[in-house]
């Protein structure tokens, strides 16, 4: 489709660049006591873009702007995946940036960027789009400037990132001087219909797995990851831990589905382009990360380390799933997102809200919580079992679909190592519940929590115990985007 | 010899070797200003390459803007000659191992298939085919490109800015 | 790529120039060192602190402004060249570039980052300015 005809299905991706305008000239427009205004402007403008991206799911799947991204259910699925993660984190960033007007520029932009990953098509929009993520992430990561760990962890991620970047690019070059083009499909052609050398292939692969594994948090391109969760703003690690992600992983199944392998026209069935063992290097890779992920884990007395590590071991249970190649993972990716955004943005808003009343993200400093703050207490309970993946929780659920998906396709030496590390991250999730509530700290005063903690919390919490018993909506509602473009 | 072969033989050189200098000189000033003449070098190289707008750019962009930011950057930093401040992880036969492997895998990679057909061709000047290029094929990219120099414009800023601004 | 030569030639005669001038001054020059001659300023006041001072961070930002304009201005050369064969086309989609790149600069020029600083030299022998 030529770039006038494309427009009319970029409505929502023109509608957020032209709300990050407008929240631009208005934040300069506005006196500094009135600056929170732009907080609600972006949420208002997300919110929209949300409204625009559901109408969306009508459209047949179709190539844009001469095959520079497409449109299709995944597409739109990730979009708004990605869409409603940083309209909770809008929200969730109000009490700590009232008056930050970039703060929520930034968070705009790095949408534009999330939603084009989903849809990618083209080499050059993957490096563009991951490029706009990247960049404005680096800037979010320091963005409390009088905070020297803020800036710390700015800077290693600004060094990994970029190195990153400059690998996949040069994996990207490999490809593009096999085949002589940029569109991942018209890749795949080429790939099918001549017989390259598997050595330059799977040099290839490696380098761009590099890439996009540093995104997704993959062992071993997650040395930035630990420190830049401790040092950066909470409400900006929260927003890490699922949008980008969840934008990596589309990026991540986009290059599976089209470079990788070539998926048959009913979306079931996927086949190697070329015998470059991508499946057995990606499983590797997930049981490194979900071990290592869940070992260092054990040891972290910081929460917030905790949780970084926490976050890794997740990415290894979906790259598990993603390694074995059927719809039916890409699928439980897809609900598994959903669910750990939930129970994750949870568990960071308690972090998040209790930090000041406690003095410290120290795990032993919630202590006796249970009896302090109850409810917040109880919500952390529950998000820590839900990540652990115990029923009757939206976790459980998650989990249970990908070691599905797993289990279906055979691969069952994966599905075992992936359950033993659930049992491992029993350990240091029950950890911090049993502080909570077994043990009685020095400090009894009770927590006072306002009515916007406890509103925000609920949002998190019901989500979670609800998709645990009633899940239907939400894995239908994955089944219906489960529909690529093909090329 | 051709001449040609000559004059690329000379540029690729005067790349490496200061590249060389980059890596190795103790004093970061030096290094700072041994890259300018590897930003050169690549310009040089992407000629021949028939690359001649990507040459512009690297001159225009490395040369001029990048490497004035890296030198500002340099001449920011307090006690550069204290060697206290060298980092533990320096070992230069790691670094050597790593670049070797490096080099044999891309080396391999070079050896393993016949590139190259469709460099042999005459230079040709680009400027043009990437104008078309960018304002059709690749329009997306190309906007795309405006709203990220946008971010990164206000990150950027912010995070460069010393203090609070007044207004 | 004749141009290119040609370009060559100016950088490798400016290169020659210069440092030919270098190398006949350093034979001619007669060498004669006593302290004073190796004073940073050769101008009987005495230097005191060292030289490497650091500077504002202020000329930082406008470093790292001019940079994005710079790529900006990179875009507009290709465009220029293939302005007069896609006409209107060209100009809507440059401007639309342009229009939002401009709001990046009215965004910094609002803030305030591309105000000079005056400066105010702060020593202890003048008297402090009035009113202060």
């Amino acid at each position: 489709m030529n770039n006038l005809e494309s427009l009319q299905f970029f409505i929502p991706e023109l509608f957020l660049t032209a709300g990050l305008l407008v929240t631009i000239i208005v934040e300069l427009l506005l006196k500094k006591e009135q600056k929170v205004f732009t907080a609600y402007l972006a949420a208002t403008v997300l919110l929209i873009t949300i409204f625009f991206l559901i109408r969306q799911y009508a459209i047949e799947p179709a190539a844009l702007f001469g095959g520079m991204v497409v449109i299709d259910p995944m597409a739109v699925f990730f979009k708004i995946l990605t869409a409603v993660s940083t309209l909770i984190i809008v929200f969730f960033s109000i009490p700590s940036f009232r008056v930050k007007a970039e703060y929520y520029v930034l968070l705009l932009a790095t949408t534009l960027g999330m939603m084009l990953m989903a849809q990618v098509n083209d080499l050059l929009m993957i490096i563009l789009a991951m490029e706009l993520v990247g960049l404005v992430s680096y800037v979010l990561a320091g963005y409390r400037r009088s905070d020297p760990k803020s800036g710390e962890a700015s800077l290693k991620y600004i060094l990994f990132g970029a190195a990153s970047t400059g690998i996949m690019a040069f994996g990207f070059s490999y490809i593009y001087g096999l085949t002589g083009q940029t569109n991942l499909f018209e890749i795949q052609q080429a790939l099918q219909s001549t017989q390259h050398n598997p050595v330059i292939l799977f040099v290839a692969f490696v380098l761009i797995i590099a890439g996009l594994g540093y995104k997704i948090a993959m062992v071993p391109f997650h040395f930035w990851l630990p420190d830049v969760y401790e040092g950066a703003p909470t409400p900006v690690t929260a927003f890490f831990s699922v949008g980008p992600k969840a934008a990596g992983m589309a990026v991540l199944i986009r290059f599976i589905i089209s470079i990788v392998a070539g998926v048959s026209a009913d979306g079931q069935t996927f086949t190697a382009n070329a015998p470059i063992h991508a499946q057995e290097l990606l499983a590797v890779l997930a049981v490194l990360t979900m071990t290592l992920g869940n070992l260092s884990a054990l040891q972290q007395k910081n929460i917030k380390r905790m949780m970084a590590y926490s976050s890794i071991a997740h990415a290894g249970y979906m790259l598990m799933a993603l390694a074995v190649f059927t719809s039916q993972s890409v699928e439980a990716v897809m609900f598994y997102l959903v669910v750990y955004m939930f129970m994750n943005f949870g568990a960071f808003w308690v972090i998040h809200r209790m930090t000041p009343h406690l003095g410290s993200e120290e795990i032993t400093a919630y202590t006796g919580l249970g009896y302090r703050a109850p409810l917040v207490a109880v919500a952390m309970g529950v998000f820590m079992f839900s990540l652990t993946g115990l029923p009757p929780l939206a976790g459980f659920i998650g989990k249970f679909y990908l070691f599905a998906a797993v289990i279906k396709a055979e691969w069952y030496i994966l599905a075992v190592l992936g359950v033993l590390n659930s049992v491992v991250s029993l350990y240091y999730y029950a950890y911090v519940t049993k502080v909570m509530f077994l043990n009685r700290g020095d400090d009894e005063s009770a927590v006072s929590i306002s009515s916007y903690d406890t509103a925000l919390l609920l949002v998190f919490l019901i989500p979670t115990l609800v998709l645990g018993v009633y899940w239907v909506p939400v894995i239908s509602w994955a089944t219906q985007s489960l529909h690529f473009f093909l090329g | 010899m051709e001449i040609n072969e000559m004059l690329f033989l000379a540029i690729a050189l005067t790349t490496v070797l200061s590249a060389l200098i980059v890596a190795l000189s103790k004093k970061i000033i030096y290094s700072a200003f041994a890259l300018l003449l590897t930003l050169i070098g690549f310009a040089g190289l992407f000629i021949y390459l028939s690359a001649d707008f990507l040459s512009m750019a690297q001159i225009m962009i490395y040369v001029g803007g990048i490497l004035i930011l890296i030198l500002f950057g340099v001449l920011m930093t307090q006690r550069i000659y204290d060697p206290s401040q060298i980092t533990a992880h320096n070992s230069i036969w790691v670094s050597l191992a790593g670049g070797i492997a490096m080099a044999a895998i891309t080396g391999a990679v070079v050896w393993l298939n016949p590139w190259g057909k469709t460099l042999a061709k005459d230079f040709e000047y680009s400027t043009s085919r990437i104008g078309s290029e960018l304002l059709t094929k690749y329009l997306l990219p190309f906007e795309v490109i405006s709203v990220l120099l946008l971010a990164v414009l206000i990150g950027a800023v912010y995070l460069g800015r010393s203090r609070e601004v007044h207004k | 790529m004749a141009s290119f030569y040609i370009a060559l030639l100016f950088l490798a005669v400016g290169f020659l120039l210069v440092g030919l001038t270098v190398l006949f001054s350093r034979l001619l020059h007669p060498r004669i060192n006593y302290p004073e001659k190796n004073l940073t300023y050769e101008c009987g006041i005495i230097p005191e602190g060292e030289s490497w001072i650091k500077f504002n961070s202020r000329f930082y930002v406008i470093a790292l402004i001019f940079l994005i304009f710079d790529v900006e201005i990179l875009f507009l050369f290709p465009w220029a060249v293939v302005f007069e064969e896609l006409g209107l086309l060209a100009f809507v989609e440059m401007f639309i570039f342009i229009v939002i790149l401009l709001v990046g600069l009215a965004y910094v020029w609002v803030k305030g980052d591309l105000d000079w600083i005056k400066p105010r030299p702060e020593l202890a022998h003048l008297p402090k300015e009035k009113g202060k």
